[in-house]
């Protein structure tokens, strides 16, 4: 798992960090972790001075896209946030790797997975695989595309 | 720390802005062990009604399920990739989420979504325009919805995060 975590995490400019709050919230933050200098398996984090976020379970999320929403590529990590002489860390617990993660077979298991854990979700409440009305959703592609359409989300009348 | 504004008219407009132009927010929700797991989602604000709707697929439940069995959640929209704006303020969403059990495949009703979403990532046309990627993907079509009730937003101005945060809570929106 570190490794893999030290090898991606530079892929990435920053990454957000997602901690509790004193009223049991998520509280995220975005930084920039590094590995520590002793070598111990931890990431230190620097966050400002009276920070909402407290010491304990927290993870670590890095994701790009493009000008297009696409070329989507992240990953997370599950860990624990904790003060060590005041200083923050991280000690990373699990490595869940996101879309654009390992090449051709990651995406692979990545629509293989999500089509599996489709069928159970419908399985486990007894319900039929629902059609989808491909014909109204192609339409409405057609529509968002129209020229009429984009002139009035741009502005152009 | 945090400035706590009071009594104010409504948002304003620079945090609105990043409710409505950013492509991407980060949610976050809690895990059965009480982790926040956090994934890039893509938020829907409405203004009038002051709440956020994100939809997932029933083949990514996860974010879903987890907000059924505890509602508390944050939204983080630190990424201003393709917003057109001029140095944004961070701005994090802190909020209670409904998750209703419901499949949603019929786009009625969500066409000013759609008019917005397609444009923005013109390459997801392509799905579910032949017979393989219907058939592959046709559980992306699968909709859950989760809607989002502000309780309190905060933001940081030139996405400075060691610089105090403004703070608002909706409580005390007019």
């Amino acid at each position: 798992m570190w490794p893999e975590i030290t090898t991606h995490l530079y892929e990435f400019e920053s990454a957000v960090l997602s901690g509790l709050d004193e009223d049991g919230y998520p509280f995220s933050v975005r930084c920039r972790p590094y590995p520590d200098a002793s070598g111990a398996e931890v990431l230190r984090v620097w966050l400002p001075p009276g920070t909402l976020i407290r010491p304990g379970p927290a993870s670590l999320l890095c994701h790009t896209h493009d000008e297009n929403l696409w070329n989507l590529k992240g990953f997370l990590v599950r860990g624990v946030l904790f003060l060590d002489f005041g200083e923050w860390s991280f000690e990373p617990v699990r490595f869940v790797p996101g879309l654009g993660m390992g090449g051709l077979p990651g995406m692979i298991r990545f629509f293989v997975r999500s089509r599996r854990n489709a069928r159970r979700y419908l399985e486990k409440r007894g319900l039929a695989r629902p059609r989808i009305p491909w014909d109204e959703i192609n339409a409405a592609k057609k529509e968002a595309f129209a020229p009429s359409v984009r002139n009035r989300l741009e502005g152009n009348g | 720390m945090a400035r706590l504004l009071r009594d104010v008219a409504g948002l304003p407009p620079e945090v609105e802005d990043v409710f409505e132009e950013f492509r991407t927010c980060e949610l976050s929700t809690l895990a059965r062990d009480g982790t926040p797991i956090t994934w890039p989602t893509l938020p829907f604000w409405y203004s009038d009604e002051k709440r956020f709707t994100i939809t997932t697929s029933i083949g990514l439940a996860q974010k879903a399920l987890n907000v059924r069995r505890d509602p508390r959640v944050s939204l983080l929209f630190s990424n201003p990739t393709a917003s057109g704006l001029e140095n944004p303020p961070a701005v994090m969403v802190q909020g209670d989420a409904e998750a209703p059990d419901q499949i949603e495949t019929s786009v009625a009703g969500f066409e000013e979504e759609l008019r917005k979403v397609y444009p923005r990532q013109p390459a997801s046309r392509l799905y579910g325009n032949d017979p393989l990627t219907r058939h592959f993907m046709d559980w992306y079509f699968m909709r859950l919805m989760i809607h989002v009730t502000p309780r309190r937003i905060l933001w940081w101005p030139g996405a400075d995060f060691w610089r105090e945060p403004f703070e608002l809570r909706m409580d005390h929106v007019a």
